[in-house]
């Protein structure tokens, strides 16, 4: 790269940090200027599924497809309200740990399936998921069985605003763990494996030992995820993290853009908050989701990071040329 | 023995149900690689548009099946012409589009008939006696038809000059175009099969249990669980893991209470396919 | 009237350049050779014959036809037929159904049940084995399948991408003698080699491909008398 190049890339780097610094201001004054504690609630609940659309896109860049992630989340969900409601652990402790139970579980799955294919994991991750949700379901007072979960032990006195700084928090702490990770060394590894296989193996790449590492790191943020989203709405029901929950969180990374880190946060944002804005349709909005994906789908294939990319890259050549020409004058 | 007997046609129409539901994923699956997610909607849709002709527009049964199977066929053409075929090889934009599909047909379901749930009624009243052993007329067609059906299909696929087309792409497809095969439109007839199928069991199952928006959900991972444990490229394995699935969700709530007779199904297939993971049919080294 | 003509056809895979600037000529019923090492583009640009992939650049004539961008199916009507390299059959049908499915596009029953008589008749073996999978067979008697295919589509030019790759010489030779008699039943043949023998003991003209270019081109006397292909192929 020769020098004006990199001095271009450092300039738009500095602009996507700029971005990032007054996305977080703004997200951390909302609560001052917004009166309706219902759009806070929103809001929380975007910060949660934002944490396990990241954990899922970790996953994904290692070339695998867990069709089971939602499952884990409910793993993350179930075991820390279990464990805080049944042993009166605090939920200080159990969210921690649930993250870690999910890990465990995680791995346990990438493990068995490490040395196939990576459609066998998908379909391995997909029928665990399931499985799970149906044990859950079949776990009577235990539970909550098909009636939901309630009773989970509140934090924060049940405060919107306190509970909008945590899950905030949250989100900004696992957002940089895993962006760290994503380039670090051993997450460049990851993105060379899920490229070519062969080339990866060629120069000594450990695949399994790489796509098990993603598998663990993305099943922790999604337990945690989970178990944070348990403790804030107090009552969860296997619905859920079913099948198509796991779904709609891949269709957060697509709509976002899966190439680019920062896709998943705003597939997110679109598709909880724009449908959201379209409640009183009622029946009907559903349509509005629906319309988002034909769209990205149809007119946006590289979701919204692609679009942007592709503006900058326009934006880019216009001023070359303008400098050509310039220059020619 | 009337329980006994009672499981048995369970077994049998539950299986044949999911079968002809997991063979019209199977074909676009094994040709093209296309995950369809929307499959299950298509039988939920069939199901909802069998009722809507018998309740309210008081077509007679036998008529209104077979428009729901034709009008889902149709569909089948459109799905795979405008949302399969553009993103041919784009895992990510296929599976998207299914989710789109799915949500889209769904909620029209939802607003135009609501979330109840709804029977379609019976086709033939009484039963059919033995001794003390007794089972509906009804069950007994719907049977036979699944059977009929999927002997059908079976000879499709194994002998007529389409089917073997279909066979050839899902073996090669690169040497299916070379030999002058129009893999297109091959692909569009595979779904439309495959969606009229779906339609069909859609109605018989809407006849046999009861007819829910959201039932397609559920049908489309046992389809999911069929294909994967008779292994990719297996046709025939589907039956076998049907038959099994079927005698899974028939027999466990003899055994066993609602919730765990829902579980235990999943449970044996995830430890299935721990132990074969490419399933038990499987070509692929 | 050359029977398939390329102008200056050019071939990307993704952004590195696979064939550039290629313009040959095939006359009805000649055997044309290419040849050419590992990697030269030989296999892309037949790709690009049958319209599997696209060209970035030039096009390509069959007959008085513009054949690019055509779909494969409708290439394979015309009669330009390819049998591909490392044969793609279809493993798990029998092989007369693989022989049948290469007619896919005719429709005269009588016409197949004769083709597939010829087919039988250039290679006896096949009859024996028509009831086997295909991928059952070993990797000569899969060559003839492969090019009994191609045969069953009626071809009025056949194209034939590395036929003796990964066989014994004895049957090389068997290939050999099948492209001649192929020839011989009036079928123009394009034959791309990487083993040179074979190219010149069966074609009238060749062209040599170095990375995705046209380096010599000529009848075969001037190849085999030229030095870069003596240097190149044939070990000085």
């Amino acid at each position: 790269m020769n020098a004006l190049s990199r001095f271009a890339a450092d300039k738009t780097r500095s602009a996507g940090y700029g971005i990032l610094v007054v996305a977080v201001i703004l997200l951390g004054v909302i609560p001052l200027l917004m009166e309706s504690l219902y759009s806070l609630h929103i809001l929380v609940m975007v910060f949660f599924y934002v944490i396990a659309a990241l954990s899922l896109r970790a996953i994904v860049i290692s070339g695998q497809f867990p069709l089971g992630h939602a499952a884990f989340m409910g793993v993350g969900a179930y075991a820390s309200g279990m464990a805080a409601k049944w042993l009166h652990l605090p939920p200080e402790l159990t969210i921690p740990g649930a993250a870690v139970f999910t890990m465990i579980i995680g791995v346990m799955v990438a493990v068995s399936f490490s040395r196939l294919r990576a459609l066998y994991y998908a379909m391995g991750s997909l029928f665990l998921g399931v499985a799970i949700i149906q044990i859950l379901n079949a776990g009577g007072t235990w539970t909550g069985g098909y009636s939901g979960f309630s009773g989970i032990t509140p934090m924060f006195g049940n405060s919107k605003v306190s509970w909008y700084y945590a899950a905030l928090g949250l989100m900004i702490l696992s957002a940089a763990a895993l962006y760290r990770f994503e380039f670090s060394r051993i997450g460049t590894n990851m993105k060379a494996i899920s490229q070519s296989h062969l080339v990866a193996e060629s120069v000594g790449i450990n695949e399994a030992k790489y796509r098990i590492l993603a598998v663990a790191i993305g099943s922790f943020f999604v337990g945690l995820a989970g178990a944070g989203y348990a403790h804030y709405m107090g009552t969860i029901a296997t619905s859920s993290y079913n099948f198509m929950a796991t779904m709609w969180l891949f269709m957060y990374v697509l709509v976002g853009g899966v190439n680019n880190f920062f896709g998943p946060i705003v597939g997110s944002f679109i598709l909880i908050l724009i449908p959201e804005y379209f409640r009183s349709l009622k029946t009907y909005s559903p349509f509005i989701s629906a319309g988002i994906l034909f769209l990205f789908v149809y007119l946006m294939p590289g979701g919204f990071a692609g679009l942007i990319q592709a503006a900058v890259a326009r934006v880019k050549s216009w001023r070359r040329e303008r400098a050509r020409d310039v220059a020619a004058d | 023995m009337e329980q006994v007997v009672a499981t048995i046609f369970n077994v049998l129409i539950l299986s044949s149900m999911y079968i002809l539901v997991a063979l019209g994923f199977a074909f676009l699956f094994n040709m093209l690689g296309i995950l369809n997610l929307a499959h299950g909607a298509v039988y939920m849709v069939g199901g909802y548009i069998g009722f809507a002709l018998i309740n309210s527009a008081g077509v007679n049964p036998w008529v209104a099946i077979l428009i729901a199977t034709l009008i889902m066929a149709g569909f089948g053409v459109v799905l795979e012409r405008f949302c399969f075929r553009p993103f041919t090889g784009d895992f990510n934009r296929i599976v998207m589009v299914g989710v789109g599909i799915n949500v889209v047909l769904q909620t029209a379901v939802n607003a135009l008939l609501g979330t109840r749930m709804q029977a379609l009624p019976s086709f033939f009243d009484g039963y059919l006696r033995f001794g003390v052993v007794s089972v509906s007329y009804q069950r007994i067609t719907i049977f036979l038809i699944g059977a009929a059906l999927l002997v059908l299909v079976s000879w499709f696929v194994r002998r007529t000059k389409h089917g073997q087309q279909m066979q050839a792409i899902s073996q090669d497809i690169e040497g299916a175009a070379l030999s002058g095969i129009n893999v297109h439109r091959v692909s569009a007839l595979a779904c439309a099969i495959g969606s009229g199928m779906a339609a069909l069991a859609g109605c018989l199952m809407g006849s046999y249990l009861m007819l829910s928006p959201y039932m397609g959900d559920l049908m489309l991972i046992k389809a999911l669980v069929l294909v994967i444990l008779a292994g990719i490229g297996s046709i025939g394995g589907i039956f076998v893991t049907g038959l099994i699935l079927g005698g899974l969700d028939a027999v466990a709530p003899v055994i066993f209470d609602g919730a765990v007779a829902d579980a235990i199904p999943y449970i044996v297939v995830v430890v299935v396919l721990l132990l074969r993971p490419r399933g038990f049919f499987g070509r692929e080294a | 009237m050359a029977l398939l003509e390329t102008r200056g056809v050019t071939v990307h895979y993704g952004k590195s350049l696979a064939v550039e600037d290629v313009s040959l000529r095939v006359e009805e019923g000649d055997v044309v050779s290419i040849i050419g090492a590992n990697g030269a583009g030989k296999s892309t640009l037949l790709r690009a014959l049958m319209g599997l992939k696209p060209v970035t650049d030039g096009e390509i004539f069959f007959g008085d036809e513009k054949i690019d961008g055509m779909r494969t199916n409708e290439i394979v009507k015309r009669g330009l037929i390819l049998v591909p390299e490392g044969r793609r059959l279809f493993p798990y049908l029998s092989v007369l159904t693989n022989l049948r499915l290469g007619a896919s596009l005719v429709e005269d029953k009588d016409e197949i049940e004769k083709t597939l008589k010829d087919v039988y008749r250039l290679f006896p073996r096949l009859k024996e084995r028509r009831n086997q999978k295909a991928g059952t067979l070993s990797g000569g008697e899969q060559q003839m399948v492969a090019i009994g295919r191609g045969l069953m589509g009626k071809p009025k030019l056949l194209c034939m991408d590395e036929p003796s790759l990964g066989l014994a010489p004895i049957v090389v030779e068997a290939v050999g003698e099948a492209i001649k008699d192929i020839n011989g039943k009036g079928v123009t043949v394009l034959l791309v080699e990487q083993n040179v023998h074979l190219a010149l003991e069966v074609a009238s003209s060749c062209y040599a491909l170095q990375v995705g270019r046209v380096v010599m081109s000529g009848d075969m006397d001037t190849m085999r008398s030229s030095d870069v292909v003596k240097k190149a192929y044939l070990g000085g």
